[in-house]
């Protein structure tokens, strides 16, 4: 067989509307193909068009051949069948696709012996977490894995079915980059000759280490499709061109301004131990007026601890942090990772930013000026949370933390949730206020290339050693 | 096993704290009722015609009644830590002896109470749970509220007249018989299997909408594998938690039912202890069910423990993973 799925004009239509136009594609053995798009794309629809597995409401059209099989799409109820034996998905964030109280290896067995219909099921599943070297996890229940490890458990439940077809839906989906290669190389292995690969995602760096054939989705279509490596390096729509741009491997480094002034935070011989593991030990830091330091390192490093001791959130377990006495505590501020999670999800936006407006006497005209400042238009503020995007909900949040004029800011993975293109321009915003209000800014981040081209100084955490490395 | 320690420790704990309560409670009872207590207690034991001043002064020795009150509370409280309850001044019976006789007939009842409503509550709160929306799931919403806002005394007395006086099914009161378990058993579960149905419908449709549940069907298990490995497993820690949480009803419920339908167990004598100023027997059915609250919850720990393994690890375990 030289095909295993082809599928025809697929379109998802809401009760609002299309959201992905027909499109028509064709997944070759041994050759993966990747979409990419960026959140509301459409591109996680569609392949869940193919699966049969859309969320009610949601209406698939079309048809596709799935290995040699015909299945009319907007009737999906046979498609069941394939899944798990045809069709293995490894789900987005797969701590939350497995299930908590089942222990690792009983989460593989099972498929081995209910959908494969295996004896030795057991042993099977033993040897699947050796192949993917989590034969010493066994035991462990999915919440103490860590994200990777989590992430290759799931991969071989899903696979131990049996099927040749491996679907993936955002696999680095709040995964290090330093994990990006792993999920690749993990993916592409078990490829072979005989099987196909079809994953959705937002990162560029996981398409470009995939291959093989590309195609970019944008507002429910396919705007560019052709061989990954030609796409990603010439790509010739305009939206790849920017999406290519906005990757941080690719952007310009920032005019850095080293300030000389007297720095708001000093930090000598930082460390700090929590659950009995020290995080890291020796850090020295000067943070000053329109200055960045970023700080680098894998989750669970301790990164977003380090800021939090800063703020005297974290108690410290050695050094000490001097603040400018003659500063309020409350100008030192904090951006959270996940916006949405750093608002009240049933009030609007506006009612919570007056109330911080009335607290802090903030008056009007600044508030108006930041608006205009972030490119935030004044209908946002009606909205509850949940019905802004996570772009304008970070602009909002910086917003927030600069009404009270502060002198330092801890951005926590501030971008690690939003799209490429929303990245960039959250983080020029964020340079921009750096510059204009003369803010120390600390940031942290797992991604290498967007420190180094952002940050004025960036610091390594290295959770091994636990020490602590400056560069730049 | 260090989850273990702390779970006894605790519950330990509040045990203590359980008869503490109690035994200050009963005690200001104890010193506020009005008259001569040494009167009244002999009038408990020897009857009204045979109280004399001699047999009055003879309780007040033997109980020691003449000490000052922080002594007095001392030795009552010390006489709860052994577990020596006293006599009923009623009965002139021991306390104890009188709680064994009626906890048989209590459990009994409760015991049969919470089985009826596990099996109409589970089932009916699965049903619905895995049909989110339905018109089904609705009408339980619109039934348990009902039915969980019927004052049990009113419920029994409906099912009285329906069962006991219109169709002479089955009798209004009495004890021996297992038709005699019926009414009062439905009167106390039907309250308990409303509230147990809406927690076990909210925990099913939790389940039912997570990711686990979703990749469980993807990973090519069917509907009822997937409900049956990992639907069950997850239910159940939320709906256990609530059920030993419900006891406090159910003793609740316990005193009002028996009370109405006539049934000889300790709420029946809680009761009656509290018509007849019988302090020590208001204590010691007071501190039964306390305890009881205690020991079923110490269970229900325990057994969850088994099933969800995580303990404290998990929080930290998540943290580590999430915000790096």
């Amino acid at each position: 067989m030289s095909v295993l799925i082809e599928a025809r004009e697929v379109a998802v239509d809401g009760p609002q509307g299309r959201l992905v136009e027909p499109v028509s594609l064709t997944l070759r053995p041994g050759v993966p193909l990747t979409i990419v798009g960026e959140t509301g794309s459409g591109k996680s629809l569609l392949m869940q068009a193919l699966m049969g597995t859309l969320p009610a409401g949601l209406q698939a059209r079309g048809s596709a051949r799935i290995d040699g099989e015909d299945f009319d799409l907007s009737a999906p109820g046979n498609m069941r069948r394939l899944w798990g034996r045809t069709i293995a998905v490894l789900p987005q964030e797969p701590w939350l696709a497995l299930d908590p109280l089942m222990r690792a290896r009983e989460q593989v067995a099972e498929v081995h012996h209910l959908v494969s219909l295996e004896t030795a099921g057991g042993a099977h599943a033993d040897a699947d977490l050796e192949t993917v070297g989590l034969a010493r996890a066994a035991a462990r229940l999915p919440g103490e894995l860590s994200g990777g490890m989590a992430q290759r458990l799931a991969f071989s439940a899903a696979r131990a079915g049996g099927a040749t077809i491996q679907f993936a839906d955002e696999p680095t989906k709040g995964l290090d980059t330093a994990m990006r290669d792993g999920i690749a190389d993990l993916l592409i292995g078990r490829l072979g000759a005989e099987g196909g690969l079809l994953t959705v995602t937002h990162d560029l760096d996981l398409a470009r280490r995939i291959g093989g054939e590309l195609m970019v989705m944008l507002k429910g279509r396919i705007v560019e499709q052709g061989p990954a490596s030609r796409l990603l390096a010439a790509p010739s729509h305009d939206y790849t061109r920017r999406l290519v741009a906005a990757q941080p491997s690719n952007w310009a480094r920032r005019q850095g301004s080293q300030g000389s002034e007297a720095a708001v935070i000093s930090a000598r011989g930082l460390s700090v131990v929590r659950g009995g593991v020290r995080l890291f030990d020796g850090v020295d830091l000067d943070l000053r007026p329109g200055a960045i330091t970023g700080i680098l390192g894998r989750s669970g490093c301790g990164k977003t601890s380090l800021g939090n001791a800063l703020l005297g959130l974290v108690p410290l377990s050695g050094g000490h942090v001097s603040r400018d006495p003659s500063i309020l505590s409350h100008r030192f501020q904090k951006l959270w990772q996940d916006p949405p999670s750093a608002f009240a999800r049933t009030q609007t936006i506006g009612r919570e930013l007056n109330a911080l407006a009335r607290l802090h006497r903030v008056d009007r005209q600044r508030m108006d000026r930041l608006l205009k400042r972030l490119r935030l238009s004044p209908e946002l503020l009606k909205r509850p949370p949940g019905q802004v995007s996570g772009g304008e909900l970070q602009r909002i949040a910086l917003m927030r933390a600069l009404m009270v004029d502060p002198v330092f800011l801890f951005a926590d993975e501030p971008t690690s949730r939003l799209d490429l293109i929303t990245q960039q321009e959250v983080i020029d915003m964020l340079g921009e206020v750096v510059r204009e209000e003369k803010l120390a800014l600390l940031i942290v981040s797992h991604d290498g290339d967007l420190l180094e081209r952002f940050c004025d100084d960036v610091v390594k955490l290295d959770h091994r050693d636990g020490t602590a490395r400056q560069s730049n | 096993m260090s989850s273990l320690a702390r779970i006894l420790g605790f519950r330990l704990a509040q045990a203590g704290v359980v008869g503490v309560i109690v035994g200050i409670a009963t005690f200001v009872m104890m010193r506020a009722l009005p008259g001569d207590l040494a009167f009244r207690i002999a009038a408990g034991r020897y009857g009204y015609d045979n109280t004399t001043a001699e047999a009055a002064a003879q309780v007040r020795d033997e109980l020691g009644l003449d000490q000052g009150p922080l002594l007095a509370f001392l030795d009552w409280i010390g006489d709860i830590a052994r577990f020596d309850l006293g006599r009923s001044l009623v009965s002139g019976e021991t306390v104890w002896s009188e709680i064994t006789h009626q906890l048989g007939a209590s459990l009994q009842l409760a015991g049969a109470a919470v089985l009826l409503a596990m099996l109409i509550g589970l089932p009916v709160g699965i049903w619905c749970g895995l049909r989110a929306g339905s018109t089904a799931d609705r009408l339980l919403i619109l039934i348990s509220s009902a039915a969980r806002a019927m004052p049990q005394f009113l419920l029994g007395l409906v099912l009285i007249v329906i069962f006991a006086v219109q169709l002479r099914l089955l009798p209004a009161a009495g004890h021996g018989d297992v038709k005699h378990l019926v009414l009062p058993a439905l009167t106390l579960a039907l309250g308990l299997a409303a509230a147990l149905a809406r927690i076990t419908r909210e925990a099913t449709h939790g389940v039912a909408q997570s990711s686990y549940y979703e990749f469980a069907r993807w990973k090519g298990l069917s509907d009822r594998q997937v409900f049956f490995r990992h639907g069950l497993r997850n239910i159940t820690p939320p709906v256990l938690t609530y059920l030993g949480l419900q006891f406090v009803l159910l003793a609740e419920g316990v005193v009002v039912v028996e009370t109405i339908f006539g049934w000889p167990g300790i709420g029946h004598a809680l009761i009656h202890a509290i018509f007849h100023r019988d302090v020590p027997m208001v204590q010691g059915t007071a501190l039964v069910m306390g305890l009881g609250f205690v020991l079923i919850n110490t269970l229900v720990d325990l057994a969850i423990t088994r099933i969800d393994p995580r303990g404290d690890g998990r929080s930290s375990n998540r943290a580590g993973i999430e915000h790096g």
